[in-house]
């Protein structure tokens, strides 16, 4: 019988710088590995430490995956650290991810801020390559400057992909910045999305979460069909350690995507 | 009649003693007197020259300690060999009702959901429980207010009930009835006057306990997770954290909770990774990356100890996570008393109407 806290082995393949805090890790698992979008693992630094991450490449790929990881404290920081080939643990996948089949026919709005982008990659990937199944897809997405602005160089080539529409936003601009300045629910004004025909997607910190929710709200998108990713202290990632609870889930196993309709009469679910 | 024999006292210790060879024992003891909180009974590995002692009410540890210890390597990874866990068979003496009926809560976490954890489930396997009924109750015993009874009806493997001279012994299961069959000869048939005089004193105790929670004004057992819902932005949380010196003993003493933390360390180059009981009542429980933390108060997390008990296992279970033993109640040096914040909840949400 298989122990659910033990890992198994895989590989760092290469590591991509994103932006000063910000890298990708190209992961080999050595065992087959699937994920659906959304989902997420628990990465392993062998004798170090466990922390919980959303693959950020499209699932599609089979003999490997990546995450995106923000430097936040001690197993990021050593995560870090790591010289390619090194050998990491991974358990999962976890959690439910996206519910791709219900975007089906629909305008997807994806808003996104921070690293927030990460798990959000993997979606745009997967609706890209079915892009014929959605009316259209439009990202708004904001960091805090232009450096911290994840996939930079990855973005203008999406945005020439049909049917996708993309605006940026940076809180403090830079020389030679073209694009918004200000936060991200700055750019949820006039959005090219019928409101009745919709999946909005919402990821990112806390605040920025809280903001754009009630800013969708109260431009009259249905609470069913705001998805948002919630994050919480993590430890086992399946439901039995306890730390990730918000009133009657656990964001780990019934989560960690969520409609704002299961949330909305959950005390303090932004804290 | 089919599951009940009759066990002699004079014969329990040759009993025990042949246990012992293929069987950890683990049974109830006194404790050292203690004039402040009266005689207590603990679990004790038993060594060949100790007595069967049938404790009349719950010892002092919880079940659980068996079946999720507060220490535990989950998993070696990445290390040459074989990682091997060692699981001998396991008896347990004295366990009471309120003790087995937690063990839904463990049960549900542990081996439903998602996955299986399987170190639990073989655990769970390889244990028998030998259960007992209760013939006396502490003063921080409510159990009945949860409708939990004195005696297990349900979940135990094989279960006393003293009787004159000897004990009752209901065979709960398949493992308790194949014990008795390979020590038959300590068993005999159980008397229909027997299996009487168990149910007048199942009556008595009940009773008994009836009179002693009369005094205590307990909120119906239907209105818990209502008054935690309900009350959730009343001060009561704020009044009564105050005494929390966040110790954790409430969790750890609960044969209920369940919470642990996964944590990995390698010695002599070999990969661990240990389970080890975490208390929601920490300041660190939830805190997440960047210093975030959604239980940065006491308060905060006095409350979410009670709306995971009375809230979030209501939603999910059907039963509140709480069998009425006050252990909790006891271990509590800043004296917390869950029937307190209860009825302070009740009180206040009633003021507010
Ligand atoms: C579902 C989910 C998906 C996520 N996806 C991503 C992602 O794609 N990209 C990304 O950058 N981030 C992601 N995160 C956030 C990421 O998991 C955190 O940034 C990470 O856990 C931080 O770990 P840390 O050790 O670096 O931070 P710290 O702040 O050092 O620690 C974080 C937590 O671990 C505890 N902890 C620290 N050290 C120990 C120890 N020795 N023993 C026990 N506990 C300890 C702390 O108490 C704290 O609760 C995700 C989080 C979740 C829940
Ligand atoms: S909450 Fe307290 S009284 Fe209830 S089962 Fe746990 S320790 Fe016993
Ligand atoms: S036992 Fe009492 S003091 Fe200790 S953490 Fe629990 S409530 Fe706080
Ligand atoms: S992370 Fe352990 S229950 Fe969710």
């Amino acid at each position: 019988m298989k122990n659910i806290y033990r890992p198994f082995e895989a590989t760092v393949e290469d590591i991509i710088v994103e932006t000063p805090a910000i890298k990708t890790f190209v992961i080999r698992p050595k065992e087959s590995f699937v994920f659906k979008t959304g989902q997420f693992i628990e990465l392993t630094l062998p004798g170090m430490g466990e922390a919980p991450f959303t693959p950020s490449s499209d699932p599609g790929i089979k003999d490997r995956f990546e995450v995106t990881v923000m430097n936040a404290g001690r197993v990021t920081f050593l995560l870090h650290e790591l010289p390619k080939k090194y050998s990491l643990g991974v358990r999962g996948p976890y959690g439910k991810g996206y519910p791709l089949e219900s975007f089906t026919g629909k305008d997807i709005l994806i808003v996104g801020g921070g690293v927030g982008l990460a798990p959000l990659r993997s979606l745009l990937f997967s609706l890209f390559s079915e892009i014929n199944k959605y009316n259209k897809v439009v990202l708004r997405y904001g960091a805090r400057s232009p450096d911290d602005i994840v996939y930079r160089s990855a973005i203008p080539e999406w945005s020439k992909i049909d049917k996708v529409d993309i605006v940026l936003t940076v809180d403090a601009p830079a020389p030679g910045w073209k694009g918004n300045v200000g936060v991200v629910t700055t750019i949820l004004n006039d959005l090219p999305v019928d409101l009745k025909n919709s999946a909005v997607i919402v990821c990112g910190p806390p605040v920025m979460m809280k903001f754009a929710t009630m800013k969708l709200l109260g431009l009259g998108f249905p609470p069913e069909n705001i998805y948002l990713s919630m994050e919480k202290n993590m430890s086992c990632g399946l439901g039995k350690c306890g730390h990730c609870r918000i009133g009657k889930f656990y964001i780990c196993k019934d989560g960690p995507v969520f409609t704002y309709a299961e949330l909305k009469d959950i005390y303090d679910i932004w804290d | 009649m089919d599951n009940f024999y009759y066990l002699e006292s004079a014969r329990i210790n040759e009993l025990l003693t042949r246990l012992k060879k293929d069987y950890n024992v683990f049974s109830p003891g006194l404790k050292e007197p203690n004039f402040t909180k009266g005689t207590d009974y603990s679990y004790r590995n038993l060594s060949d020259n100790q007595q069967f002692v049938f404790n009349p009410y719950r010892v002092i540890e919880p079940l659980k300690s068996f079946l999720t210890p507060f220490m535990e390597n989950a998993a070696a990874y990445f290390n040459p060999g074989k990682d091997t866990i060692d699981l001998g068979k396991t008896i347990v003496f004295g366990a009471k009702n309120c003790d087995i009926t937690s063990l839904k809560i463990q049960d549900f976490v542990f081996m439903e959901g998602v996955e299986v954890d399987y170190s639990y489930r073989m655990k769970r396997e390889d244990t028998l429980l030998v259960s007992g009924d209760c013939i006396d109750y502490k003063e921080v015993c409510f159990c009945l207010a949860l409708d939990v009874l004195p005696y297990p009806t349900m979940g135990f493997d094989l279960n006393l009930s003293p009787v004159s001279d000897g004990y009752l012994v209901e065979a709960g299961s398949e493992k308790g009835k194949a014990l008795i069959e390979k020590f038959r000869e300590y068993f005999s048939e159980a008397k229909d006057t027997q299996v009487w005089a168990r149910k007048t004193k199942r009556e008595d105790i009940v009773n008994r306990l009836k009179r002693h929670l009369l005094a205590q004004n307990i909120p119906p057992k239907e209105s818990l997770q209502r008054l935690v819902k309900d009350g959730y932005n009343l001060d009561t949380w704020k009044e009564f954290m105050l005494t929390c010196v966040e110790c954790g003993g409430c969790n750890f003493i609960c044969n209920t909770c369940h919470c642990f933390l996964l944590a990995d360390t390698s010695d002599d180059n070999k990969n661990k990774r240990l389970k080890l009981w975490d208390s929601c009542q920490y300041a660190n429980y939830s805190r997440a990356a960047g210093g975030a933390n959604p239980l940065k108060a006491r308060y905060q997390r006095l409350r979410f100890r009670f709306t995971k008990k009375f809230d979030f296992f209501m939603e999910n279970l059907g039963m509140p996570a709480c069998c009425g033993c006050g252990r909790c109640i006891e271990v509590c040096p800043g004296k917390i008393d869950l029937r307190e914040v209860w009825k302070d909840l009740q009180n206040k949400l009633k003021a507010k109407q």
